[in-house]
């Protein structure tokens, strides 16, 4: 059974501990001898090291307990009673301790840490248990008080709807909802208080509200009573985290059914939504609110365009509010079309209400997670609280934090673009931290920004050694803090930009797309999906340079690497590994598919008219080779090999000849598969085949009579595995009537689809050959492009 | 070491939680008035160490109160917490510039009040006494 090995600290800590950690079992010592003893005896999942402990600090116990590789993964907690913080700081580092407690020892912060470092679940204290009693009686006494309220709200809501509100009615119903909005979360229900705090907003609004705005507000009402009349949901709830609103959606749609259970469903989230029944409306609708996503039907006025129109409209406004459409039939010209108008996707209409709010949200949460994050550290509440409003409204999500011990914490899982530091705070100073934040390779090139109450020189240059990019002296002044910052954030951006991308074309650099490409083929081997390599050179680059000038090749070269990218799925790693050598790594496509789409797009770049500066003429060659994994390498240093190998096997004058590294290694005998084993006689027309088929990406093994083929693909270990043998009948020294009963009876046919070249003179040959086992047979004369369609139909079904 | 703090707030609900949770986590004690001219009455007599006060109520709102308090010879420097259920970013400016030392978002924590109000004070949370909720 695990258990907490506890090192130093009383015996009333253990208790407390154990009380908090619902009897989790703990094992307390008081030498660094024994902790490595217990450690020895097993089982010790958490580690809590007093720095009290007799010669803890730097005793070889403990160095060897954390030199020892069986303990390198196991959590230390670790309560540094004295010592500068440079030093606890530094023993933070050289121990890996996963969180460092400093003076006054609080238990409740140990059980915390402890508890987070186990993934458990925290006993709540007595005191909080307390309260939350005297929370559950307050409610309970205050319920009559609460409906009360709510019969005032639900007669302004009647009011509303007859479209009669007297302006008291509205002040004294706005006055109740507002009280309620402060008062549900806090006593346990923070639905209601959302509900509340919007019916605030309508009644707020003045004027005679709209027939919707009425609907809507006695929908409110009703939700509000309801979420009133339920049992309490447990404590804590109520404010959102820092930075957060509920979301908002806008539906804009004429089936009142599907509205409305979405709407049903949006409520029950705590998610605010708006109907809107036609397109102007709904434009109405946006100019007046703030939404974080539309949900919309194309077709609502019956006219797709005005839908587009619509679409777009919602994209180019500022901020611009992302649509999903709602549809009833889905073809790829509506996905190519909403997708150039910035649409961000389809939802069948037939999906179920949780379905579309669950896209709905996960769209908002993907597209707020792109935009920059601050996180600010500093002991005075004002700053952070100014921090946050300056930078919130400016659409950053900014984490504040006024305690820097819980600064790894919060790093960890908030991962911010940027820092904010305050130099002097007590415990752990702003210094200290960008030193460990400078230390650590994850976020070294995070940009830090020191806010500091001095700006003499020494002051600045401790700040600079330390690692800060800037600093803002206080008191702050808004508009230079926020320039500061978006200097920083921009420039950090562009650093990584350069640091990922070719200056030149903007492609994937070497590393860059090494990287990703690695990353696609373990992809790849845990989901046994096919991974296709390109390597595509431009061959006449010298030529170019030569007699062009260097310019005309530079141009050239960026205009050749956008076409290409361009025309790749965004999915596609596109890299530039040297002067004239592109990689494309494409994840989920065989060698075939890469093929084809190799084969057009480079054709046509190759027809493409090009023109130096001094307006001299030219074109570019193209030449391509694919390699498949895992079939022919293994690791991307393998394909690479084979698609280079491919590639060097077109000539100038082919667009491109995918062939495998290991079918040409074949010819030295020791290649054991093959996609198609050619059994033919005829030395000419074997060519002619091979050469089709390897266009079209597939290694292929040529056999010339049907004693060799028997003797390499038949038997119960046959030589070469391949998974298309195609055939004559007619073969020398065995025919291919016989080879194929010797196939089928050696069990080769379960693996390998044989596809016989029949002669349509001999009548009944074709049935004959299908009843033996063959799956497919053409007739003669060959015609290659019909053949490799044949091979690919087998190979598929394969 | 034991403060005192004044609630102006007309919500019975709120003072009765806010009441509970201050006692039980930080061991501090409650006063409460339900009307901005009881508390600055209250604040003169009592000399709590802060004031929540409450920004929405009936005949004379937060801002008003705390003009008052400000205005008060006995008052004057006694720290002054918001408590508001509204949250916009520029509310909280302009409760700043009024010359209250923080805001408070209705509703809270009841869990984590203690430690808010803490916070926005500079006080020191007594050991043992963490107010921080518990998961």
């Amino acid at each position: 059974m695990p258990r907490i090995l506890m090192g130093g600290f009383d015996a009333d800590l253990k208790d407390f501990l154990k009380q908090r950690l619902n009897g989790y079992p703990i094992t307390r010592v008081s030498d660094a001898q024994e902790i490595l003893e217990e450690l020895a005896g097993g089982s010790v999942s958490l580690l809590i090291f007093d720095q009290e402990l007799e010669g803890a600090l730097g005793s070889p116990a403990v160095e060897e307990l954390r030199n020892d590789p069986r303990w390198v993964e196991l959590p230390v907690i670790y309560y540094a009673r004295q010592g500068a913080v440079d030093e606890v700081v530094g023993k933070l580092e050289d121990m890996r301790f996963c969180k460092t407690l400093l003076p006054p020892l609080d238990p409740d912060e140990v059980a915390r840490q402890t508890a987070q470092a186990l993934g458990i679940i925290l006993t709540p204290s007595e005191d909080a248990l307390k309260v939350e009693q005297a929370v559950t009686q307050a409610r309970a006494r205050f319920l009559e008080v609460i409906a009360a309220r709510l019969e005032t709200i639900d007669r302004a809501g009647m009011s509303l709807l007859e479209g009669h509100l007297t302006p008291d009615l509205r002040e004294a119903a706005r006055r109740e909802a507002h009280k309620l909005a402060g008062l549900l979360g806090t006593i346990g229900f923070p639905a209601g208080s959302r509900f509340a705090r919007e019916l605030e907003e309508i009644l707020g609004r003045g004027g005679q509200s709209s027939p919707v705005q009425a609907i809507r507000y006695s929908e409110l009402a009703v939700a509000l009573r309801l979420d009133t009349e339920k049992p309490a949901s447990g404590l804590p709830p109520v404010n959102p985290p820092c930075g957060e609103r509920p979301a908002s959606i806008l539906i804009v749609d004429s089936d009142d059914d599907l509205s409305e259970r979405v709407e049903a469903e949006a409520l029950a989230h705590g998610v605010r939504v708006q109907r809107a029944n036609d397109f102007a409306h709904a434009g109405q609708m946006i100019r007046e609110d703030t939404f974080d996503v539309a949900l919309a039907d194309l077709l609502l006025s019956g006219k797709e365009e005005e839908g587009l129109d619509f679409i777009e409209s919602l994209a180019i406004r500022t901020p611009s509010v992302p649509v999903i459409v709602l549809t009833s039939k889905e073809t790829l010209t509506d996905r190519v079309e909403v997708a150039r108008r910035s649409g961000h996707g389809f939802l069948a209409r037939s999906s179920s209400a949780s379905k579309i709010l669950e896209a709905a949200l996960k769209l908002v949460d993907r597209l707020h997670s792109g935009d920059a994050k601050v996180m600010a550290v500093d002991d005075d509440p004002q700053i952070l609280s100014l921090l946050f409003s300056l930078l919130e409204s400016r659409g950053i999500s900014i984490k504040t934090l006024d305690d820097p011990t819980q600064f790894w914490k919060c790093l960890e899982t908030f991962a911010p673009d940027l820092l904010v530091l305050d130099v002097d705070m007590p415990k752990l100073g702003g210094l200290e931290l960008c030193r460990v934040v400078r230390n650590d390779p994850r976020w070294a090139e995070t940009p830090i920004v020191f806010l500091t109450a001095h700006n003499d020189s020494a002051t600045i240059q401790s700040v600079f050694s330390a690692g800060a990019d800037d600093f803002v002296s206080k008191p702050i002044v808004g508009p230079e803090l926020m320039t500061r910052i978006f200097n920083r954030l921009e420039r950090s951006r562009m650093l990584r930009r350069m640091l990922e991308t070719d200056f030149l074309t903007g492609a994937f650099n070497r590393h860059k797309s090494t990287q990703m490409i690695a990353d696609f083929i373990d992809l790849s081997r845990k989901h046994e999906q096919p991974f296709s390599l390109a390597v595509i050179e431009m061959e006449n680059l010298e030529q170019i340079n030569a007699g062009h000038g260097q310019t005309a090749g530079d141009l050239a070269l960026d205009r050749t690497a956008r076409l290409l990218q361009n025309a790749f799925r965004s999915e596609d790693v596109f890299g530039r590994w040297s002067g004239c050598e592109f990689v494309v790594g494409m994840y989920g496509l065989t060698r075939y598919d890469g093929v084809q789409r190799l084969m057009g797009l480079l054709e046509r770049i190759n027809k493409e008219a090009f023109e130096s500066p001094e307006g001299g003429k030219f074109s570019v060659v193209l030449s391509a080779g694919l390699a498949q994994f895992p079939d022919d390498g293994i690791n991307l240093e393998e394909l690479y090999k084979a698609a280079v190998q491919a590639r060097a096997g077109a000539g100038p004058t082919e667009v491109c000849k995918a062939a495998a590294a290991r079918s040409s290694a074949g010819k030295q005998g020791d290649s054991q598969n093959a996609d198609v084993a050619l059994v033919m006689r005829d030395e000419a027309q074997a060519s002619l085949l091979t050469h089709t088929l390897e266009s079209h990406g597939y290694r292929t093994r040529w056999i010339q009579n049907g004693r060799s083929a028997e003797k390499l693909l038949a038997g119960s270990q046959p030589q070469i595995h391949s998974r298309v043998i195609l055939m004559e009948v007619d073969l020398p020294n065995l025919d291919g009537i016989s080879l194929l009963k010797q196939l089928g009876s050696d069990g080769v046919l379960q693996k390998t689809r044989v596809i016989m070249l029949t002669t349509p003179s001999v009548a009944n040959e074709a049935q004959a050959v299908l009843e033996l086992g063959a799956f497919d047979s053409v007739a003669k004369p060959l015609n290659p492009p019909v053949i490799a369609q044949h091979v690919r139909r087998a190979l598929d079904a394969a | 070491m034991s403060r005192k703090i004044l609630l102006i707030d007309d919500e019975p609900a709120i003072v009765e939680v806010t009441r509970a949770t201050l006692e039980i986590l930080a061991g501090w004690a409650v006063i409460a008035a339900s009307s901005g001219s009881e508390g600055v009455a209250l604040a003169a007599a009592e000399q709590p160490d802060a004031i929540l006060l409450d920004v929405m109520m009936p005949d004379m709102d937060g801002p008003r109160t705390l003009k008052d308090l400000q205005a008060g010879a006995r008052t004057g420097d006694i720290p002054v917490v918001f408590l508001t259920a509204k949250v916009q970013a520029a509310d909280i400016r302009r409760f700043r510039n009024l010359g209250a030392a923080g805001v408070i978002a209705k509703p809270f924590d009841p869990l984590r009040l203690a430690s808010e109000v803490s916070s926005i004070l500079g006080w020191k949370t007594e050991r043992g006494k963490s107010a921080e909720v518990e998961g």
